[in-house]
């Protein structure tokens, strides 16, 4: 043993500090109120599955895939929308026959205006003419 | 008396007395390491009665492939911890040399204990391990599992430690020649 080694250790041992009778009986009292706790209980094993039942559990399996495959192939197929080529017919209007005529602005514009009002009262009455001639 | 092993079933059953038993043969050791790590007698005190009461409750959790001694150091650690007061994070801080409870407990002698010099100048995990090294005379892999670190970092630290110790030692050795020679 080393010099410094040997001084520890002699160095410790002066340290003189023995437990008193007080701390000593204060230690007992502590301990005797105490009870040690258990030792926590191991989780229960899990039960190995036995050959059969991963025999059972295969077969159940396999089973449910083929009457799934089944049940989808012996379904009905659903009707296929069909895209008609034809070209919607174009809707015949009665045509009508307006007995207006083009407003020409020569003239000054009040008597365009008023040219335009007559043209247009002639318009309507033409209009209403014709409709009832339709219906 | 019963062998440890013996000791420890009986404890674990509920056996106060098969406890203290048990660990007579640490308590003063321990308590003097607790010297060594809190900042008052009274805490070391404190510190020895938890660590008893915690390694009796938890006695369950001890695996014999340890030492007993090296658990039961253990639980002493984390109480001196526990004790310590948030302004001496470091027991080598301690600048009241009346509440040093170690001061207290040593003879009057010509030179410093080199404990005192190792809780001055050494870091608490280096001071630790140099306690479980050179007086309980535990392995490095034990003190390695004490202090919860690695078995290098336990052998470079015990190295610094005992060269700091080293210059301490020599120092005083000079300072008491010096003092001889006038």
């Amino acid at each position: 043993m080393d010099k410094l080694a040997e001084q520890l250790r002699a160095d410790a041992a002066q340290i003189n500090s023995p437990i008193s009778p007080e701390l000593d009986a204060r230690i007992q009292a502590s301990l005797q109120g105490i009870t040690p706790e258990a030792a926590a209980p191991l989780p229960p094993k899990r039960e190995s599955k036995s050959f059969s039942s991963w025999w059972i559990s295969s077969l159940t399996g396999v089973a449910a895939a083929v009457v799934l495959i089944v049940v989808v192939n012996l379904q009905a197929p659903e009707p296929v929308p069909v895209v008609s080529n034809s070209t919607p017919q174009p809707l015949i209007l009665p045509t009508v026959e307006w007995h207006a005529r083009t407003a020409v602005l020569t003239s000054p514009l009040e008597q365009e205006m008023d040219n335009l009002q007559s043209d247009l009262k002639k318009a309507e009455e033409a209009v209403k003419q014709d409709i009832d001639r339709l219906f | 008396m019963a062998s440890e092993v013996a000791l420890i079933e009986a404890a674990k059953k509920g056996s106060a007395q098969a406890f203290t038993d048990l660990v007579s043969n640490y308590r003063d050791g321990l308590f003097r390491f607790l010297l060594t790590r809190v900042t008052s007698f009274a805490d070391a005190e404190d510190a020895l009665q938890d660590t008893l009461i915690n390694a009796y409750r938890y006695l369950h959790s001890y695996d014999p492939r340890w030492r007993f001694s090296t658990w039961l150091y253990r639980i002493a650690i984390n109480n001196a911890v526990r004790l310590r007061t948030a302004d001496t994070e470091e027991i080598g801080d301690l600048r009241d040399e009346e509440s040093d409870p170690l001061a207290h407990c040593i003879a009057a002698s010509d030179r410093e204990n080199l404990w005192q010099c190792a809780r001055r100048s050494l870091n608490d995990e280096v001071c630790t391990a140099m306690w479980l090294r050179y007086v309980e005379d535990m392995s490095v892999n034990d003190i390695a599992a004490v202090l919860d670190r690695s078995v290098s970092w336990t052998k470079v630290n015990l190295l610094r430690g005992r060269k700091t110790l080293n210059a301490e030692m020599n120092n005083d050795a000079t300072d008491t020649k010096s003092k001889a020679y006038g």
